[in-house]
């Protein structure tokens, strides 16, 4: 080298390094604010005034690993690192907490792509974006998250922020509970009902699938059923697909995919769904059928299906001491069972409606509430036995065949209660049935107009069921 | 096949027809839409569950002579309500 040239040279070096010092601790601090702000704020739990909302409002945007991808027990390290070259990706990290579970980046910046990739290969049990939550304001307050989804904003039931002539805040606090949990996948919510659209592009990656070392539901009177995605009592089989819409409807409510920029969210972003049917093609089905159906969920739950919940968007008031007692099976096995107070705009209390109205310890009654926080005009109640209220009157929600819905009744407000009763078991996985029945309960905003209708005297806050005071 | 209004009347004028043991032309009708409180059209039969949704259809009443039926229907089915206590379903 010239020995003129050399301290030029020598003084650039210094620069560069310099530069990249600085670049380097520019992303460190950066990455530090980002993480200090997904931590709930301890300054700010009460819930802020009306009109403070749409300062604290929480954009859901993208953050730096693109993906979080979880690969099938087996799959190695040396093959999860073959499979993100060949896909121009890079293993950001590994979660030692859960197995298997990596977060990726994408070098080819399409991330919806890249998640599509993922999610066809056979190694992968899911892959998901990776979020970040990034506050719009200096400052402290509490937080919420805002999903992606375009019709979220017809969901007045998660955020009622007074659309279509509905009140502020009449809603069950939704967003701020997400900003704890937004479900799991390791929660199966059996929907007992008209079956479900598995196939549905908002519910499809959150349906139960019968794991590959399970073997196929064995009944003594009907032999071997394939049970992929749960169990059809109408037909005996193991095809449980909606013919009718109920079922569907009441499935996305609990838990239609979020933050994946398509139709609505559910309470759950990711739960499991699995879909049991007994109602026929228009919406009725017999007490057997139910039985049967309700037998399956707790032979699955004793062959280590997680089945937790189940719910029950029907009823009639002939009382049946069989389903009252596989009701109670089911409560011996840790299963909540949540169930449509009925729409007859009567009073349980005088004339049941069953299976809400069964006294049984893991039994949920649930009453309708419209938009403003009244008891929908035709929701039971019963201050010994309608327990808990939730939104349930222009409930938009999942249809047959890809389509979104509008639909009324105490059918809509009870899976409600049970997707949040699937977010606290996203939280505590091991909570007894009758301590998560009881944080049910305790979990709800007093409403005027249910003081003395029905027993909580409030609407289930999500956001309290996860422990946001 | 999904019914329509007119399909859910005939349906109903037949099936009285056929209780009564008279001719079609014999009955009478007036129909109007509603809403019922649940998917069994507020007519559920012994040992049937149904869900609880509401659900639109239509308030069929027939007459014949001196006596009143109700019947009530959708795109899914057809109801005999509370005839001599009990709800019936209409194939």
């Amino acid at each position: 080298m010239n020995r003129n040239n050399f301290i030029p040279h020598l003084a650039l070096a210094l620069v560069l390094i310099l530069v990249a010092a600085f670049a380097g601790q520019l992303r460190k601090w950066q990455k530090q604010w980002r993480s200090s702000i997904s931590i709930v704020p301890s300054a700010s739990k009460t819930r802020q005034p009306v009109d403070e909302k749409e300062i604290l409002r929480e954009d859901f945007k993208r953050g730096e690993a693109d993906i979080l991808v979880r690969f099938r027990p087996g799959v190695t390290e040396a093959a999860i690192k073959q499979i993100t070259a060949r896909l121009n990706d890079e293993v950001e990290d590994q979660i030692e907490a859960v197995s298997g579970l990596e977060s990726i980046d994408d070098l080819d910046d399409d991330v919806d792509a890249a998640v599509a990739e993922y999610r066809a290969l056979p190694e992968v049990e899911y892959a998901e974006k990776n979020y970040q939550i990034e506050l719009d304001h200096a400052g402290g307050g509490f937080k919420h998250l805002h999903p992606e989804d375009p019709r979220f904003v017809d969901q007045w039931a998660l955020a009622n922020d007074g659309q279509n002539g509905g009140k502020e805040g009449a809603d069950i606090n939704a967003m701020r509970a997400w900003s704890e949990t937004t479900g799991s996948d390791e929660v199966v919510v059996a929907v007992l009902d008209s079956g479900v659209d598995y196939n549905h592009e908002d519910l499809a990656n959150n349906i139960w699938s019968r794991r590959a070392n399970l073997d196929p539901y064995e009944d003594a009177d009907l032999g071997v059923v394939d049970d992929e995605h749960g169990y059809n009592a109408v037909d005996n089989d193991g095809d449980p697909f909606d013919e009718n819409g109920h079922g569907t409807h009441c499935a996305g409510i609990i838990g239609a995919e979020g933050g994946n920029s398509i139709g609505v969210t559910g309470v759950n972003w990711k739960v499991r769904i699995m879909p049991l049917k007994f109602m026929n093609a228009g919406g009725f089905g017999t007490t057997k059928d139910a039985i049967e159906a309700i037998n399956y969920a707790i032979a699955r739950k004793r062959d280590g299906v997680n089945v937790r919940v189940i719910n029950a968007s029907w009823g009639s008031t002939q009382r049946s001491r069989a389903l009252e007692d596989v009701i109670r099976k089911a409560n011996d096995e840790g299963i909540l069972f949540v169930a449509a107070s009925g729409n007859s705009s009567t009073n349980n209390d005088r004339q049941p409606h069953y299976p809400s109205s069964y006294n049984l310890p893991n039994v949920v009654s649930v009453a309708a509430l419209d938009r403003n926080d009244q008891l929908a005009q035709f929701s039971n109640y019963g201050v010994r036995s309608v327990h808990i209220a939730a939104p349930g009157k222009d409930i938009l929600s999942t249809w047959l065949g890809n389509d979104y819905e509008e639909h009324s009744g105490t059918s809509m407000a009870t899976p409600v209660v049970a997707g949040v009763a699937a977010l606290i078991l996203s939280q505590k996985p091991n909570l007894a049935v009758e301590e998560l029945r009881e944080r049910l309960l305790k979990a709800v905003d007093p409403v005027p107009a249910l003081k003395g209708k029905i027993q909580s005297g409030g609407r289930i806050d999500a956001a309290r069921a996860v422990g946001i005071e | 096949m999904a019914l329509t209004k007119q399909d859910a009347i005939e349906h109903a004028r037949k099936d009285l027809a056929k209780r009564l043991n008279i001719d079609v032309d014999e009955i009478h009708e007036s129909v109007e839409d509603a809403e019922f409180p649940d998917m069994a059209l507020g007519a559920a039969t012994r040992g049937e569950m149904s869900g609880q949704m509401i659900t639109s259809g239509w308030r069929i009443r027939l007459s014949a002579g001196r006596q009143n039926f109700e019947y009530r229907a959708n795109k899914n089915q057809v109801r005999l309500y509370n005839y001599k206590g009990k709800n019936y379903t209409v194939d």
